[in-house]
């Protein structure tokens, strides 16, 4: 029977824990102080703001009334010392009441649930497509470098970057719907439609669930226009950077040695070179779909998509405090989290990451 | 050459799918096939469907729909009184109005409207201090008997009759709002409840509510007055760009916030623009306290602006169906001024009053609401106007939370600002009055000696004439002195513009609550 190390033996092989493990416990804190951060930021922000927010909501003859103003105040929590407003705030927080919306007369919470799934199921579609998409003709334009067809993608790329995203929707919807009546106009489904229980709030998800593919197809096609406008948006970002990465992997020593081996194009541009340019790609993803979940509020303007970005613009113009801390929150875990996300699996990809 | 191929192959597989799917945008069964659906366009402005507690455009047309009122007025005309629930009489002394139920009227689960349920609306008004709840200050609300409730004011209140029409005293099911959080004072809970369901007794009532994206009503079927056309009317909180789009796209029925320029260029023969008067004055303010206002509480100066205006110039920027009123009533009510000389543009007089103020070439700043779809347009014409005869004007645009921020502290010298009517009468324009509220806002105040205590029995007069006639002198002697030496200069007032699909009739704009949706057909 192996006896236990004993003396030296026993100090000099202490227990270890698996690298992965502390590598995410360690991550999962540092995400958590960072919330904390975002909510100190957020709201110290937000009570810079010099206009009173009780002008927003009242009219001129309730706001010449001292009564109602200082019920109002008291109601909104304005009546507080702004320590005591952040501590209540964040005891709320940790039952997850984000408090209540004066836009919107709601909790917090329950505007988010309904916005956040609206932009999240645009940002999914986007994503799919502008991944796809930018790291194809990244790849591609790589590939063929200072080929025409690299030339070409390239100033695909710039026309993404430069065009701005307001004018791209509005031609999309002025030539795709209104001219060509090839694709449905605003919103995420036909208004004469019911959309389907909510389960997870994105309605190809729910209408599936729902067994409605009727409904199903009817919201695809909603997202098509605004998803289009976004990826055109993103892609060019994705394409450059894509392809960048790629011609950087693809003078590496270990590349030229495949090549010498006689290895297929196939597996030497997936396997080696993709592989090795998937880091900072994967990274890039990352960032994208963090900005994608963030709201694009122009193109949810344009669209009427009712997402988490004209949730955060209204909220803004119309200072509801709540609503503003509540999105500012939401969007700074969203990109916490997803750069833990990213990170896990740049962490799973490269074993060089997790041991650093 | 196989990347290319593959990849060539899965735009291809991409953007086939894309057009199939959008082929199949018409697919979706309506899900009940025989439903008439009305879509209508809006670019929401709402704090709350509440009634007791909303007091913006879209909860007060969403509110004249799905609740009833005492009295109302119909179609565009709010000249005239008509019964809605119940019908009306007011003492000589104007402090005593008395409703009498006509008792034909069921809320949405078939339960009768009694005179309890008015009698608890009017009080929970009252009580909640809400945004509206001034509307019925100083007046007691009492039961007589099952069929007769009175509404006594501490002074006389001629303008009672024309306030209880607004959706704010839309009279709620008491038994369900109890139920469910409503009280009669600041603990009422009863917010939440009305935001999702509706306790009225309207043509309609909600089916879903999403009060910052999309509002969906349903026929009610308790409904006493004529059955709608429509079974559905939803309500899409979409964007002033993409609904004149929308509507000649066929995808909605109904716009309610497309501009002039381009109503204008709607195919009329398909499409129908309605116009009407809105209630909304917009006017240029200047402060009156030498501290904050300088040279701009000048009387000369500000009668040199009047007289720099090119009115017409405003008229033509504003577009389609927009009015110039001689005063700050709007020109559909009665007290209303058509024309004054004092607010003509009249370019020598206003050189000759700017030399009499005293004019050192200050520069004079004018605060508007960047959100306002007609301010920087009206503000940039008035500074250029300005600038012609030698005053030097900065604008100052800012969202319209900073804008009503400021202009509510009393300290800002001048700005562009509009008075939507709270009801379809002149005395709600007595809010222009020294210490009122707008009054206040321009550091006017009464006791200085000045154009305030000048203009004091005239305000005095106006409140307490009596009679339609002596009202409409009375009114109309206030608003010539503001022209006079008032720190009001009375700009514009836009139209209402709706644009209807095609096979839509019976769209008519009204200046309290937008639209009717009861009276829409066809389509």
């Amino acid at each position: 029977m192996p006896q236990a190390p004993v003396g030296d033996a026993a100090v000099a092989t202490p227990r270890r824990s698996h690298p992965l493990l502390r590598y995410i416990s360690i991550r999962f804190l540092i995400s958590i102080l960072l919330v904390w951060g975002v909510t100190v930021v957020t709201f110290v922000v937000t009570n810079l703001v010099p206009t009173d927010p009780v002008s927003a909501v009242l009219g001129e003859q309730a706001a010449n009334n001292p009564e109602i103003v200082a019920a109002l105040r008291a109601e909104m929590g304005l009546d507080q010392p702004l320590l005591t407003q952040y501590w209540l705030y964040l005891t709320r927080l940790v039952h997850f009441d984000l408090g209540m919306s004066a836009q919107t007369r709601g909790p917090v919470a329950a505007d988010l649930a309904r916005a956040f799934p609206a932009t999240l199921e645009l940002a999914l579609f986007v994503l799919f497509f502008s991944v796809l998409l930018g790291v194809g003709l990244g790849m591609l334009a790589a590939l063929r470098h200072q080929s025409w067809l690299d030339k070409t993608i390239r100033v695909l790329s710039l026309f993404g970057i430069s065009m701005p995203v307001f004018w791209i929707a509005m031609l999309a919807y002025y030539v795709l719907f209104y001219q060509l009546h090839w694709l449905p106009g605003s919103g995420r489904l036909d208004s004469a439609l019911i959309p389907p229980p909510t389960v997870t709030g994105m309605y190809t998800v729910d209408s599936l669930i729902a067994g409605r593919f009727d409904l199903f197809t009817n919201a695809v096609s909603h997202l098509i226009l605004p998803a289009l406008v976004l990826t055109l948006f993103t892609i060019g970002t994705l394409i450059r950077f894509s392809r960048s990465a790629i011609l950087d992997v693809s003078q590496q020593d270990y590349v030229q040695a495949a090549r010498a081996k006689g290895l297929p194009n196939r597996i030497i541009n997936f396997r080696y070179i993709l592989r090795g340019a998937s880091l900072p790609i994967l990274t890039m993803s990352g960032l994208t779909f963090g900005s994608l979940l963030s709201g694009a509020v122009l193109t949810e303007s344009v669209f009427s998509w009712n997402g988490l970005g004209q949730y955060a613009y209204k909220a803004a113009i119309s200072l509801d405090l709540q609503a503003i801390m509540g999105v500012g929150l939401l969007i700074g875990v969203v990109y916490i989290f997803t750069n833990f996300a990213v990170d896990l699996l740049c962490g799973l990809i490269d074993p060089r990451v997790r041991v650093q | 050459m196989r990347v290319k191929m593959r990849a060539t192959a899965a735009v291809s597989v991409f953007a086939g799918l894309s057009l199939v799917l959008g082929g199949c945008a018409a697919g979706g069964e309506p899900d009940a096939a025989a439903e008439k659906v009305l879509v209508v366009d809006s670019t929401f402005a709402l704090s709350s469907i509440d009634p007791a507690r909303s007091f913006e455009a879209t909860g007060t047309m969403v509110n004249h729909n799905v609740y009833e009122t005492a009295l109302t007025f119909e179609g565009s005309d709010l000249s005239e009184l008509v019964p809605e629930i119940a019908t009306y009489t007011i003492s000589d002394d104007n402090t005593v109005v008395t409703l009498t139920l006509d008792g034909e009227h069921s809320f949405s689960d078939g339960t009768a409207v009694t005179v309890d349920d008015i009698v608890f609306s009017y009080q929970r008004l009252q009580g909640i201090l809400g945004n509206p709840s001034f509307l019925l200050d100083g007046v007691t609300v009492a039961k007589v008997d099952d069929s007769t409730v009175t509404l006594t004011s501490e002074t006389s209140n001629p303008q009672l009759p024309f306030i209880l029409p607004n959706p704010a005293l839309s009279i709620l099911q008491q038994s369900v709002v109890e139920e469910n959080g409503g009280t009669l004072d600041e603990s009422d809970d009863a917010e939440t409840f009305l935001t999702s369901e509706s306790a009225g007794s309207g043509p309609y009532m909600y089916g879903t509510v999403a009060v910052d994206s999309s509002i969906t009503l349903v026929k009610n079927p308790s409904y006493a007055g004529d059955e709608p056309y429509y079974d559905r009317v939803v309500i899409n909180n979409v964007g002033a760009d993409t609904q004149r789009i929308n509507v000649e796209g066929g995808q909605t029925g109904l716009a309610m916030n497309i501009s002039s320029d381009e109503a204008e260029q709607v195919d009329d023969s398909k499409f129908t623009v309605t116009t009407g008067a809105s209630a909304a004055t917009y006017y240029l303010w200047l402060n009156t306290n030498d501290e904050f206002g300088g040279i701009a509480s000048d009387v000369n100066f500000v009668k040199a602006l009047r007289h720099s205006i090119n009115y017409d110039d405003i008229l033509d920027v504003v577009g389609l169906g927009s009015e110039q009123p001689g005063g700050v009533v709007p020109l559909q009510f009665a007290g209303s001024l058509e024309s004054d000389e004092n607010n003509t543009y009249d370019v020598d007089l206003a050189k000759e009053l700017l030399a009499d103020s005293g004019y050192a070439g200050e520069t004079i700043n004018v605060l508007y609401s960047s959100e306002n779809a007609f301010s920087a347009n009206v503000s940039q014409i008035v500074q250029a106007s300005a600038a012609e005869i030698g005053v030097n004007i900065t604008l100052n645009p800012q969202t319209a939370a900073n804008t009503l921020d400021v202009f509510r502290s009393g300290e800002y010298q001048a700005g562009l600002a509009n008075w939507g009517a709270d009801y379809p009468d002149a005395a709600n324009y007595l809010v222009f009055a020294p210490g009122e509220n707008i009054g206040a806002r321009v550091a006017w105040q009464y006791g200085d000696g000045g154009t305030a205590d000048q203009i004091a029995p005239l305000v005095e007069a106006a409140a307490a004439a009596s009679g339609d006639d002596e009202r409409s002198a009375a009114y109309i002697a206030f608003q010539e002195a503001l022209n006079d030496y008032g720190p009001y200069i009375p700009l514009f007032q836009p139209a209402s513009i709706l644009v209807s699909g095609e096979g839509i009739s019976g769209v008519e704009s009204n200046a309290l609550w937008d639209v009717d949706f009861s009276t829409i057909t066809g389509g």
